[in-house]
């Protein structure tokens, strides 16, 4: 296998001859069409950027001398988009155990940290974020508590390069529902499996209240000798506890969703965000009073009930949105996370606004992650991570023309341009076939 | 081969009474903008179907009152979307139990009652092209179906008179099920070349010997026959080109394998599924004329697909090869018009390069394009209405019409559109789906538990 | 959790007789082998009734039948004023008396799987019911209790289980109960597990390829037969060969499907192949009416129902007049749901909505149940004539599910018929089953009241002019108990499951009443505990459930008498022995 594997990287590497530019001058988008998300869409505007922020927006921006100009003219520029569900930079070949690090021996594991493990030369990065998804949340899974969530940008040469200011506790709800069309259990295994997990949960969940709570006491207390075991899942539950971390938690089915409502009130936390809610809309309205936002998707995906109508996935987001429910919008995918546009786009046709599909790819992960200082929207002030298109990004005709990452431009290169260029006319065609 | 195998008379009978029972309808759509694919797009035209049949196609047609009408302004209408490869509407997928299994064909187990047919009809699909799955070397037979929602009798699902097709597969999935599972072989792409020119190498002394019995019976009536072999016979039907070969494939060289072993069996008609490495001999597939039926945008689930570009179905078309999109997925089938539509980004073909690829390309490549794949006079009446042009992301299907009979209908169709429930079932079971167990064609599983849950 | 290990154990170790059940000399022997019914109402027929009529069997045989007829003096006078009497029930298809095959749990798979041998794909033809016949095995009395007596055994298995027989309820050994041998070729669309054919599809293929290379052989024994000389012999083994008195159209295939998409399957590949068929099970026949009218193959229809989760067996009756026409504005496509109460534009815009879409799909449920309850009568209305199988189904709840099919527009008649000449015909025993005529064998049921009538309970079955009392559930118990109808199972039971390799002991406690009962199961072994599910008793019959990790749902039932029962421990999968207990404390009102 390390044959194979070498070959993998070997390979990546050579293909990997790209070159981004940091801009530390003045970059300005002249003639553009911004869209500004919180601020609007300006006409014929100017998007200033200096370093790795953007400094000015507006119509009547002073563009100053040197500075690099990049005339827009029929193009539109926004924010670079934020996928807030997928397995980037942890799983390489979705097949291949060895190419895989999104998982880690234990149900119990809330130390492990996903931005350990990724891998900043990852093939799927880069045909990402040509189509726009700069930023996603990459996630670990396995297990009720296999990890620590990040928030990453797709540029950078190691993990604290990329690193884009948000971890998360992912948490697995125990789930009613059933794990796709193989899982055969009974209906009685289904239940029993669910309260089995439910129980471990909150046997987990006191040690962790408990655990937290000798540590406050010693804390303020240091003379009384009782420091805490040593419990390294423990401590890294600590902060949920305390309200200082969010709890990412996955759950699905609409009776599990109220389950865990219940669970989130009688526990008393505050820092938390549901990620999957395939049944959100069928208790859209609980969630929404509870306040809890939401990352909905993948959109494009298959009903959860055969009775179910057939575009239920597709009006999930849009119903969820109408009860008031604060949603983004995550793929689910990582070497397709490249379709986050398109989900969004689903989503518009089956009846959310589209202003609201933008936000749901934009500045509400960005606040969803606290990280709305930096990234989400073009604003002054904030991160230059944008891109510019000729044309609505949810559009498979549009063409995205510039990416750019916290003032990277990045290269538009990617595996899948590369094998275009090369294939398209392939030299030699059919010449030479029986040797030179 | 004049042996006579009494079913296979009685099959056909039986095939030729179904096919004058299946309904068809009328209709007129009015207005619309129609998306031909072959003849180019036509503004504000009608499309009157007259017995299941496009009877005339221009503006301000006419029909008699009775003939149902659909008014389209606004609407685009395209050829009823052609899923290349489908494992909908099938109790069985893979009968993973021997590398050669063609003696098996998915048409015996069509499943009517499947949720998947009327959902992937709601997305515009009236046809697909169901498929043994990928474990063997040589997998079982496929079924060429259309999408008749409602009519309970697995028969009446049947294109009749589609050719006959058969599933092939390579690399991985064969090696892993057989070599790496049960011991057999092959357990490397040297041993599937090997598993293939075995069999058909038996399958042509198996038609000599039938051959020699049958001149031998002529003046011998006490002549012997060799021993009847279901498998072989079915391989024999594919040296005489009887039946179309679809074929499982990822990797440039095995599929450069797969057309040497054809060309010396002498058999012409391939369509290489999958084939995600097939831009990289785009010239070689051309010059063979094989077809290349494939995913919009799918890759890196495992090795064989880790060097591939989305800027396939382009390098592909634009080299000369006949090539389709396809869905291999519950989910995916319900967007072909988008898979389509991705052609586009990824290496700007045409509106009609983009539909082609989901309607006429895979009908031709299905043997179907007399029938069905554009909007021509004499084809059957198979459409799907879009509020907007169906190469945009916001398009709506809202009309899918199969034989001029409109099966779905965005406006009037009910919730529940399931055609039996399991008393004994719970009215709130609840199936997560993982975007990939949706691929079928990946997993050996042979049960969809969607069609369980609802029909068994 | 290894919780029973010990069953595990057993399990696997199946015992190859059940618990000796052999007659323990306590029965008051029968003095005559003639016996006068008297004064009874006479269903001769379906249809054909004769009011305080006689009935004389002797020897085996219905010697007589009539208003005026002389009870001989070595007959045993039967008083049957107010009781009916019918022809004996015959059951068209079922497994009775065929003990479940001992599975082998992680069985090897066969070096290739792609050409397994035949047993082990289930391809066993050659093998008759005969030698599977367990005589004691208990469900053929509980059978026999519900009134049949007369059986169409075929042998447990997967494709191709082999050819069935023709027995009754009274024989004491295989040889006196088979009444005929080898009277059908048993088939099913039941795949072998992890190899060929491992499929419905590849079953298909397999028997395409069985009978056409099966046709081959038998024109090839036709040129030998006629003049060796100069031919190769003919190639022999057991399936190809038991194949051809199908072949021949000497023995018919039964062939049975549980789906609609079996029916339509095995309908294809009939059709193909042109062997003779009668067509068995039928659960959803509702979906192939015309096409099984087309056909028109004889048909054995099941007894099993649906039962929906969470409600009682008992079905809450909708007249049939109360199912409105379509209304005019429904959609022209199916599903055609015409029910006042089902909604068929129903559409969830919102959670607003899940209240509606409950009860929709409620009703959708009751709707698609109703079916299933309607298929006995669709068929019958349709010029269909089946007889039934118990294939499935357990003997306490046939004559209820019966009942069902008459509450659903089945005829009486067409029930009895089912049940009795109509089963005869297509066994081909109507010369001397069916019906209560002179000459015929003396299979008969005595009843109290009308069979089809739920207060009716059945005192006597006659098989082959042999008698048997029907015990009664105790409801005239003892004393103390007043009309208490159900023995109560309450209290703390100590059981034994035994084996030939061992006996495993342990206690089983249950509390509650009629409506809910509760329980938890403990062995001796590992002390460990389960709880038990499904507890239901009817009459005396006890039955309930327990789920271990290793084995699954196991399921135990058992006759209780008083303080003690006995049955069956059936484990999914592997098999059934033998359990058997005895009360040691409570109910309460049982020790006052």
């Amino acid at each position: 296998m390390r044959g194979l594997l070498s070959l993998i990287f070997a390979a990546s590497a050579l293909l990997s001859v790209l070159n981004h530019e940091f801009q530390e001058n003045f970059t300005a988008l002249t003639n553009a069409r911004v869209v500004t998300i919180t601020q609007g869409v300006i006409e014929n505007g100017t998007v200033l950027m200096e370093g790795d922020r953007i400094v000015a927006i507006g119509t009547d921006v002073e563009v100053p001398a040197g500075a690099r100009i990049i005339d827009c003219t029929g193009m539109t520029v926004y924010p670079g988009m934020i996928d807030s569900g997928t397995q980037m930079g942890l799983v390489e070949v979705g097949s291949l155990s060895e190419t895989r690090d999104n998982t880690e021996l234990g149900t119990l594991s809330p130390q492990m940290k996903a931005l350990t493990a990724v891998n900043p030369n990852g093939v799927a990065i880069p045909v990402t974020r040509v189509n726009g998804v700069t930023t996603v949340l990459t996630e670990p899974s396995g297990g009720m508590l296999p990890g620590q969530a990040a928030l990453i940008n797709l540029h950078g040469y190691t993990p604290s390069q990329m690193f884009a200011g948000f971890e998360g506790i992912s948490m697995q709800f125990p789930a009613t529902g059933r794990r796709g069309r193989f899982d055969q259990r009974t209906d009685e295994q289904v239940q029993e499996a669910t309260e089995k997990a439910l129980k471990l949960l909150n046997d987990t969940w006191n040690s962790a209240e408990l655990h937290s709570r000798i540590d406050s006491t010693y804390q303020a207390r240091p003379e009384s000798g009782r420091k805490p075991a040593y419990v390294p899942s423990m401590e890294a539950l600590r902060p949920v506890v305390r309200g200082q971390q969010a709890l990412v938690i996955s759950v699905n089915a609409a009776r599990d969703i109220l389950a865990a409502i219940e669970w989130v009130k009688e526990r008393g936390l505050r820092n938390v965000i549901f990620t999957g809610l395939s049944e959100g809309w069928r208790v859209a309205d609980q969630i929404a009073e509870a306040g809890i936002p939401c990352l909905v998707g993948p959109v494009l995906s298959v009903p959860t009930r055969p009775s179910d109508r057939f575009d239920k996935a597709y009006r999930n987001a849009a119903l969820m949105h109408a009860a008031g429910v604060k949603i983004a919008i995550r793929s689910g995918e990582t070497a397709n996370a490249r379709n986050l546009p398109y989900n969004a786009g689903f989503a518009v046709a089956y009846g959310l606004p589209y202003e609201e599909a933008l936000r749901a790819v934009t500045i509400n992960p960005a606040e969803i992650f606290g990280v709305d200082d930096r990234l989400g929207s073009l604003e002054a002030g904030k991160e230059a991570t944008l891109f510019i298109a000729d044309g609505d990004p949810f559009e498979t005709s549009t063409t995205i023309h510039h990416v750019f990452i916290g003032g990277y431009q990045i290269s538009m290169e990617s595996r899948h341009t590369q094998l275009y260029e090369e294939f398209l006319n392939r030299s030699p065609g059919l010449e030479n076939r029986d040797g030179p | 081969m004049k042996r006579l195998i009494a079913f296979l008379c009685l099959y056909a009978l039986m095939a030729g009474s179904m096919r004058a029972q299946t309904p068809t309808g009328d209709v007129l759509v009015r207005n619309a903008t129609v998306l031909t694919v072959t003849q180019g797009t036509l503004e504000s035209t009608d499309i009157l179907v007259r017995d299941g049949i496009i009877a005339a196609v221009g503006e301000n047609l006419s029909a008699p009152s009775d003939v149902p009408v659909i008014e389209a302004s606004g609407h685009y209408v395209m050829p009823g979307i052609i899923d290349a490869h489908s494992h909908i509407g099938i109790s069985n997928v893979n009968e993973s139990s021997a590398p050669v299994t063609a003696q098996v064909s998915v048409g015996d187990v069509l499943n009517p009652y499947s949720i998947s047919i009327y959902r992937a009809l709601a997305g515009g699909v009236t046809t697909s092209h169901v498929m043994h799955g990928s474990a063997n070397v040589i997998g079982g037979q496929n079924e060429t179906i259309k999408h008749r929602w409602g009519i309970i009798d697995p028969e009446e699902l049947r294109m009749a008179g589609a050719p006959r097709t058969i599933k092939f597969a390579l690399g991985e999935n064969p090696t892993r099920v057989h070599g790496r599972g049960t011991g057999k072989r092959p357990a490397s792409r040297m041993g599937v070349e090997y598993v293939l020119r075995e069999t058909l190498t038996k399958a042509q002394r198996y038609q000599e010997e039938w051959n020699r019995y049958e001149q031998e019976v002529r003046t011998n009536p006490r002549a012997v026959s060799p021993a009847y072999n279901g498998q072989l016979e079915v391989m024999s039907d594919i040296l005489n080109g009887d039946i179309l070969i679809n074929c499982h494939s990822y990797r440039a060289d095995e599929i450069l394998m797969l057309m040497d072993v054809l060309k010396d069996f002498g058999i012409q008609h391939i369509t290489f599924q999958h084939v995600n490495e097939g831009f990289k001999i785009a010239p070689e597939l051309a010059e063979f004329g094989a077809y290349a039926s494939i995913f919009a945008d799918w890759w890196a689930y495992k090795f064989e697909v880790y060097y591939s570009t989305a800027y396939n179905a382009a390098i592909l078309t634009r080299n000369g090869v006949l090539t389709s999109i396809n869905s291999d997925s519950g989910e995916l089938n319900r967007h072909l018009y988008h898979e389509a539509a991705k052609s586009q980004k990824y290496g700007g073909l045409s509106d009609d390069e983009a539909l082609a690829l989901i309607t006429i390309n895979p009908a031709r490549q299905l043997g179907i394009d007399e029938r069905v794949g554009s909007i021509e006079v004499g084809k059957d009446g198979d459409l799907a209405i879009f509020d907007r042009h169906p190469l945009s992301v916001y398009a709506v299907n809202r009309h899918t019409i199969v034989d001029g009979i409109p099966y779905f209908n965005a406006d009037r169709d009910a919730d529940d559109m399931r055609l039996a429930v399991d008393p004994e079932s719970r009215i709130d079971t609840v199936i997560l789906h993982d975007h990939h167990d949706d691929h079928l064609c990946l997993h050996e599983g042979e049960l969809d538990l969607y069609d369980f849950l609802t029909n068994h | 959790m290894r919780l029973f290990f010990g069953f595990l154990l057993l399990a696997v170790l199946l015992p190859q007789q059940a618990a000796a059940q052999v007659n323990s000399g306590d029965e008051v022997p029968e003095v005559t082998r003639t016996f006068a019914l008297t004064n009874a109402r006479v269903v001769q027929a379906p249809g054909r009734v004769m009011e305080q009529a006689t009935i004389i069997v002797r020897d085996g045989l219905i010697a007589a039948v009539g208003p005026d007829i002389e009870v001989p003096f070595d007959a045993e006078e039967i008083p049957a004023d107010s009781f009916v009497v019918y022809a004996g029930f015959i059951d068209g298809l079922s497994h009775t008396g065929i003990p479940e095959p001992r599975e082998q749990r992680n069985r090897e798979r066969p070096d290739d799987p792609g050409d397994p041998p035949n047993e082990e794909a289930g391809i066993q033809p050659d093998r008759d019911v005969h030698g599977l016949l367990d005589p004691e095995d208990k469900r053929l009395a509980a059978l026999r209790n519900a009134g049949f007596t007369t059986v169409h055994v075929v042998p447990r298995g997967r494709m191709l289980p082999g050819t069935g027989a023709i027995i009754l309820l009274g024989g004491e050994t295989a040889n006196e109960m088979v009444y005929r041998a080898r009277t059908a070729m048993f088939a099913q669309l039941s795949p072998a597990r992890r190899m060929y054919p491992g499929t419905d599809m590849a079953v298909m293929a397999k028997l395409r390829q069985l009978f056409t290379e099966a046709k081959r052989r038998q024109h090839l024994q036709n040129l030998y037969s006629e003049d060796p000389a100069g031919l190769e012999r003919p190639p022999f083994d057991p399936v190809h060969n038991s194949l051809l008195p199908v072949l021949r159209e000497e023995l018919p295939v039964y062939f049975h499907t549980q789906s609609a998409l079996d029916l339509h399957r095995a309908l294809e590949v009939q059709s193909e192949l042109g062997f003779p068929v009668v067509l068995t099970g039928l659960n959803q026949s509702f979906d192939a009416v015309d096409k099984l009218r087309q056909a028109g193959h004889a048909l054995i229809l099941t007894l099993d129902l649906p039962v929906i989760p969470g409600t009682s067996e008992s079905y809450e009756e909708t007249p049939a007049d109360s199912v409105a026409a379509p209304p005019t504005d429904a959609p022209e496509k199916l599903p055609e749901i015409a029910d006042p109460g089902y909604d068929t534009n129903l559409r969830v815009q919102s959670q607003a909505d899940l209240e509606a879409e409950k009860a929709n799909l409620e009703k959708r449920r009751e709707i698609e149940h109703r079916k299933y309850l309607a298929n006995a009568a669709d068929l019958a209305s349709s010029g269909l004539a089946f007889g039934f199988s118990t294939l499935g189904v357990k003997p306490a709840d046939l004559m209820g599910n019966v009942r069902l099919m008459i509450d659903n527009g089945l005829s009486e008649d067409a029930a009895l018929a089912a049940l009795t000449t109509t089963a005869a015909d297509i066994l081909g025993v109507a010369a001397s089953m069916g019906t209560v005529e002179v000459g015929k064998m003396a299979n008969l049921v005595v009843a109290d009241g009308p069979v089809f009538e739920e207060k009716s309970k059945i005192k006597y079955v006659f098989v082959d002019g042999k008698r048997f009392e029907v015990e009664q559930p105790a409801r005239s118990g003892r004393q103390g108990r007043g009309d208490q109808a159900d023995l109560s199972p309450a209290g703390r039971w100590s059981f034994t499951v035994s084996s030939e390799d061992g006996n495993v002991g342990g206690t089983i406690t249950i509390d509650g009443s009629a409506t809910n009962w509760s329980g938890t199961i403990t062995n001796d072994l590992t002390d460990e505990t389960a709880d038990l599910t499904n507890i239901r008793l009817d009459g005396r019959s006890l039955s309930f459930e327990f789920s271990l990790p290793e084995l699954g749902t196991i399921s135990v039932s058992v006759v209780v008498s008083e303080d003690s029962f006995d049955g069956d421990v059936t484990v999914e999968g592997i098999g059934a022995m033998p359990i058997s207990g005895s009360r040691t404390s409570g109910p309460e009102s049982y020790h006052p």
